[in-house]
């Protein structure tokens, strides 16, 4: 059984007169539900229940006046289990303390101890995401981070593998060295310009030396263009007009380009011709090319169609101004004499350094070239 | 042995050290005749005399002045302010003459006494009676802030608090002083200080809190590991100086990790802790660090007094949400 007494509404309030009731005994009420209304000497007021219970009692009817702290209204005892709980002192002059029935155990104390689960790879956030975003398990990546963590180029490296074991470092040595050196060069001062046809060499004699006949072709060519047979200096934009023909001949080789020269073609009779490309061929072969016979030249021939290839970009390497490239010679379908026919063809690709030669000059070099191979020239060479 | 609760184990520690050392005294407002506002030092005037017991008039000023002024002469003062809300008048006393009396005195003088104040809500108290300033005085360089969240913490606590050499501010859990009961042996063995207490090891995540709020990590551990989540349970205990080796070995290991305390959001302790964790422990933290605290507003009145503090529920989702990151 608990006793509700009329709160203090007031300052210096003593008593005020009950004005209605909102609840009767025996009614089941929840905690803040209002019980009656009062009135004071300032105001009209309801007073809220402070507990859940049932109400067992009311002291007062309708127009009685309460003291404050005088009893208002009694609570069945049924859901409060401390009886004695209105006189128990409640260890507070202020507030109310929760009590219950727990109990605590004895405590003991909890070394902290490290887990073995504890993962000891060391990775910021945004490189986790990064690792997961690629699928890369983190415990595959090495770190290199200073405080030991995995860096983003560490998770990098293995989405672009750069280092596997297979791939072999080398820096260039030899004649690769100076391919590169000089392409490089070459790729930078010249205006590398191709132009590209190709010739019917159906009516040469099966026989007939292509390397040779070639050569010769590019006599007449340069016959026909001597601006073509020429070295050029960008630097103080002068060019000099070579009477003399020396043809850097291209080979491929296992160590890289070499291009022995032919000394003085314009004279030189095809057996000539051979016998001299022969002796370059072997001393590039045995490594014995002399310093002398891979300078000079003022004209190149590149014949790289032995294996594949039609038409190339061939490069220009100053100070010549052009080059030409003779790619794979085949049997093709063409219109001969106003009816198809097969023909052998080969594709001609002819690069000049823009700075120096025209357009039409490249041209017309080409085309004197194919007259000569198509047999088509007059025989001045 | 009887089961005791945290007050009353707070006044069987005082009536121990008491008993054990005359140099300890206790002063505060209603402390003697009535045996304090919530009855800590009940009975004590009886047994050891108006000397060693004195009621003090309404002024928390004088009160702390009183007691710094006696440890600097030897005594050993426990003073106690009716509430936290109370002790701002004293607080001049306190940072300026309190703290720093050591380093003034270049070490000459020290101020061995000890200012309880029972602190937080959920006690249904006037508003000025239930918050939870604790983080004003962890600012202080020259003060221990101890804060026990059991019985036997509290009375393990308060011995050492007593004996050591330096001000301790230690603040007791009003809303724990009667909830629950723990045999306490009155063996006078204190408590070390500066040492987080792990209450539950687990492997998943860390709650890490400290007073009355341990009551509620306590039982939202309890529903976690019916789910199968197993969590590491630490009550900072003192929370100036901290220990931060026992909380980096436990986020070490969980990688997560939950503060919850009951005090303001902004420049709580709880914003402290998770700094220090976020900068040493960065490498290990699988998930970010969860700070559940009160609102940045006046701990408001009764009826809304459970809408203020964090609840058990809001703990179990913090922790499924942590779970969810990596």
């Amino acid at each position: 059984m608990s006793i509700f007494h009329l709160p203090d509404l007031g300052e210096g309030l003593a008593e005020a007169e009950i004005h209605e009731w909102y609840v009767k005994v025996g009614d089941e009420v929840k905690v803040d539900q209002p019980l009656v209304s009062v009135e004071t000497a300032k105001a009209l007021v309801d007073i809220p229940s402070p507990e859940s219970g049932r109400i067992v009692k009311l002291y007062g009817q309708p127009g009685e006046f309460i003291n404050t702290h005088a009893p208002l209204l009694e609570f069945s005892s049924d859901n409060n289990t401390n009886k004695n709980n209105v006189n128990k002192d409640k260890g507070s002059v202020v507030g109310q303390l929760e009590e219950s029935d727990t109990i605590l155990k004895a405590e003991e104390n909890i070394e902290p101890i490290q887990s073995a689960k504890t993962s000891n790879i060391k990775v910021m956030p945004a490189v986790r995401v990064f690792a997961n975003k690629h699928n890369i398990n983190l415990a595959t990546v090495k770190p290199t981070g200073t405080q030991g963590q995995i860096t983003i180029e560490d998770v990098e490296k293995l989405i672009k593998p750069d280092n596997t074991p297979d791939n072999k470092e080398e820096t260039l040595h030899g004649v690769r060295h100076f391919m590169a050196i000089e392409m490089a060069r070459a790729h930078q001062e010249v205006v590398n310009v191709t132009l590209v046809d190709e010739a019917d060499i159906t009516s040469l004699p099966d026989k007939t030396d292509i390397t040779v006949s070639l050569i010769q072709a590019i006599i007449t060519g340069i016959k026909a263009e001597p601006v073509l047979n020429v070295w050029y200096d960008g630097k103080i934009k002068k060019r000099i007009l070579h009477n003399a023909i020396h043809l850097g001949l291209a080979m491929d080789t296992a160590e890289g380009l070499f291009v022995p020269v032919l000394k003085n073609i314009l004279n030189q009779s095809p057996k000539d011709l051979r016998t001299e490309i022969n002796r370059l061929k072997k001393s590039v072969q045995l490594r014995t090319i002399a310093k002398e016979d891979l300078q000079g030249a003022t004209f190149t021939l590149s014949n790289f169609g032995v294996f594949a290839g039609r038409y190339a970009t061939v490069m220009v390497v100053p100070p010549a101004v052009g080059i030409l490239g003779c790619g794979r010679i085949r049997e093709c379908v063409r219109v001969h004499e106003g009816k198809i026919a097969i023909r052998r063809i080969m594709p001609l690709s002819l690069s000049f350094d823009h700075r120096v030669v025209t357009g039409g000059e490249a041209s017309r070099f080409l085309a004197a070239m194919m007259a000569h191979l198509e047999g088509r020239d007059d025989g001045l060479s | 042995m009887a089961e005791i609760t945290l007050v009353e184990a707070i006044n069987q520690a005082l009536a121990y050290e008491m008993q054990a050392d005359p140099d300890v005294i206790l002063l505060g407002e209603d402390i003697g005749k009535d045996g304090g506002v919530f009855r800590a030092t009940v009975g004590l005037l009886e047994k050891f005399g108006e000397e060693r017991v004195r009621d003090t008039p309404l002024a928390e000023s004088m009160i702390a002045g009183l007691a710094i002024g006696m440890a600097m002469q030897g005594l050993k003062p426990v003073a106690e302010f009716q509430f936290m809300g109370f002790t701002y008048p004293a607080l001049d006393q306190i940072i300026n003459h309190a703290a720093r009396m050591r380093n003034r005195t270049r070490g000459r003088l020290s101020c061995p006494l000890v200012f309880r104040a029972p602190f937080g809500c959920g006690i249904h108290a006037p508003e000025h009676h239930s918050e939870s300033t604790e983080a004003i005085y962890a600012h202080i360089p020259g003060l221990r802030v101890v804060i026990p969240s059991s019985p036997q913490r509290a009375y393990g606590l308060l011995l050492s608090a007593i004996r050591d050499p330096d001000p301790v501010i230690f603040l007791e859990p009003a809303r724990l002083y009667r909830w629950a009961k723990q045999e306490v042996p009155d063996d006078g063995k204190g408590l070390p200080l500066d040492r987080a207490f792990i209450l539950q090891s687990g492997e998943d995540v860390t709650l890490i809190s400290w007073g009355a709020m341990i009551k509620e990590t306590l039982s939202a551990a309890q529903k976690l590991k019916k789910d199968g989540i197993s969590v590491e349970i630490i009550d900072v205990a003192t929370i100036k100086p901290l220990d931060k080796q026992t909380l980096l070995t436990s986020i070490e290991k969980t990688g997560r990790c939950i503060i919850i305390h009951e005090a303001a959001r902004t420049g709580g302790v709880g914003e402290h802790i998770s700094a220090e964790l976020a900068e040493q422990a960065l490498f290990f933290l699988k998930a970010p660090i969860i700070r559940l605290t009160g609102y940045d507003t006046i701990v408001p009145y009764a009826k809304l007094e459970n809408y203020y503090l964090p609840k058990e529920q809001q703990i179990i989702d913090a922790v499924q949400r942590v779970l969810e990151f990596a």
